[in-house]
């Protein structure tokens, strides 16, 4: 420690001592629990101490761990090096590309595709408009039309929300073990049970057939779609 | 002897002084040079990261939209559309603003449906992670519940008859049908007050919800770690 620094924690101390903190001796000192995470050693580390010009921008990095708290115990600390590597720059650099990727392409698309955002008259309540909603939501415009109200309506959407809810649940105690024990497990990813791999399959097929019927226009059994 | 000390040594000084309320350095130092398993590589882990940025720029335009937008729907026109379409025709780069706020919800739907087959298919849900994907779930309610909202905004047919519709089904629902009818409507029919309501959720209760729960989500990965595909 030089002697200008030597001063200045001097002056800090005495700050320390005699300012708010008099009363109690001293300024506890908060500390993260370090979680026993295995980091970079330094020499891999980048070339960014205390004392560098561009520190300052690091310090408002550590906003992050304060927001997200302490790390919980992680896989990679459990693996061997050759297995993993650091977040920093290895795993991080992909992420401003894609942001300014991202950032363009709805850029290219807001000056290239104008048909969509056109607006159309201003609302009339007397006007009488058959309305069709965004595409993601055609899905259930067309379930709406499959047949008793109450049942498309409320039942079809609330049992879908609880199901996503409760999947996990579901997962687990809805096939696994059957899965297991008929030695089931490849399909439709491995490593998973066909039970409740099926169920997600039917329920992606439901919706993109839903869809795609809206969005064709055809119909079927007496079902106008779209 | 005055001594003047270098910036190197105030700035050195600072950092000692933050590092004593609070492990600014070591934060630091956990959080870019962690170790991340190789398998986190594969490019659908990425999916997640392209909805935070997504919604962030949803905010961001949001903010800018918020300056001119005006939700007020009396009259014909209505002000609400008349703002609309001065901000797309008028307002500098209003159509790059509301170009982006539109394609990026476009997207953001895109990109979410992908998260959740990234997390189905790595098998994530699972212990101890499930209170993380109904956290996402709701998110996933939360955003459709924006762009439900957001769709009525420039009040021109296509929004007013859609949201008509909506409506129409939510005030037909069981038991609490009427009083979310009313809580929507704000009046015996679909008019001005349906706006000022969309408008407030869409603009001042969802982001919040959405800022909570994202922080929520993030904090449950933090802490659980990346999930091991199986």
């Amino acid at each position: 420690m030089s002697e200008t620094q030597g001063i200045l924690v001097a002056q800090w101390d005495g700050y320390l001592r005699e300012g708010p903190g008099a009363a109690t001796g001293a300024v506890p000192i908060v500390e993260v629990e370090a979680g026993g995470h295995e980091l970079e050693p330094p020499s891999k580390r980048m070339p960014i101490g205390p004392d560098h010009i561009l520190y300052p921008i690091m310090i408002g990095l550590a906003l992050f761990p304060i927001l997200m708290g302490a790390a919980g115990p992680h896989l990679a600390d459990d693996m061997p090096e050759e297995e993993t590597h650091p977040f920093f720059p290895d795993h991080f650099w992909p992420y401003p590309v894609i942001m300014v990727a991202m950032v363009v392409a709805v850029g290219l698309l807001s000056l290239f595709v104008r048909q969509n955002m056109l607006l159309e008259q201003s609302a009339d309540p007397k006007a009488v408009v058959t309305p069709r909603p965004d595409w993601y939501f055609l899905w259930l415009f067309q379930e709406l039309k499959l047949g008793n109200e109450f049942i498309t309506a409320y039942v079809v959407p609330a049992v879908i929300v609880i199901g996503l809810l409760l999947w996990p649940f579901i997962d687990q105690l809805g096939g696994s073990r059957l899965a297991a024990r008929l030695g089931w497990s490849m399909w439709p990813v491995p490593g998973r049970n066909v039970i409740t791999g099926t169920a997600w399959v039917l329920f992606i097929s439901f919706i993109v057939l839903l869809t795609f019927w809206a969005l064709s226009g055809v119909t079927i059994f007496g079902i106008t779609g779209g | 002897m005055a001594i003047i000390p270098h910036p190197r040594q105030i700035q050195t000084a600072v950092v000692d002084w933050l590092d004593q309320r609070f492990p600014f350095t070591q934060s630091v130092d956990e959080a870019l040079y962690q170790r991340v398993p190789n398998f986190a590589n594969a490019f659908y882990y990425c999916f997640g990261g392209m909805v935070f940025v997504l919604i962030t720029l949803q905010l961001l335009t949001g903010v800018f939209l918020a300056f001119y937008y005006v939700p007020d729907a009396s009259g014909n026109p209505a002000p609400a559309y008349s703002s609309v379409n001065t901000i797309t025709n008028d307002v500098t780069l209003g159509w790059l603003i509301r170009g982006v706020h539109f394609w990026g919800a476009n997207l953001l739907v895109v990109m979410i449906v992908l998260h959740m087959a990234r997390v189905f298919w790595t098998g994530s849900y699972r212990a101890p992670r499930e209170l993380n994907w109904m956290v996402g779930v709701l998110l996933l309610l939360v955003v459709l519940a924006f762009s439900l909202t957001g769709y009525l905004l420039p009040w021109d047919t296509k929004a007013y008859w859609a949201t008509s519709v909506t409506i129409q089904i939510i005030g037909g629902s069981p038991i609490i049908g009427g009083l979310l009818r009313d809580i929507l409507q704000g009046g015996p029919s679909l008019g001005p007050s349906t706006l000022q309501r969309f408008f407030t959720i869409h603009v001042f209760i969802l982001p919040a919800l959405v800022i909570l729960l994202m922080y929520i989500h993030f904090r449950l990965i933090r802490r659980h770690g990346i999930a091991e595909p199986l």
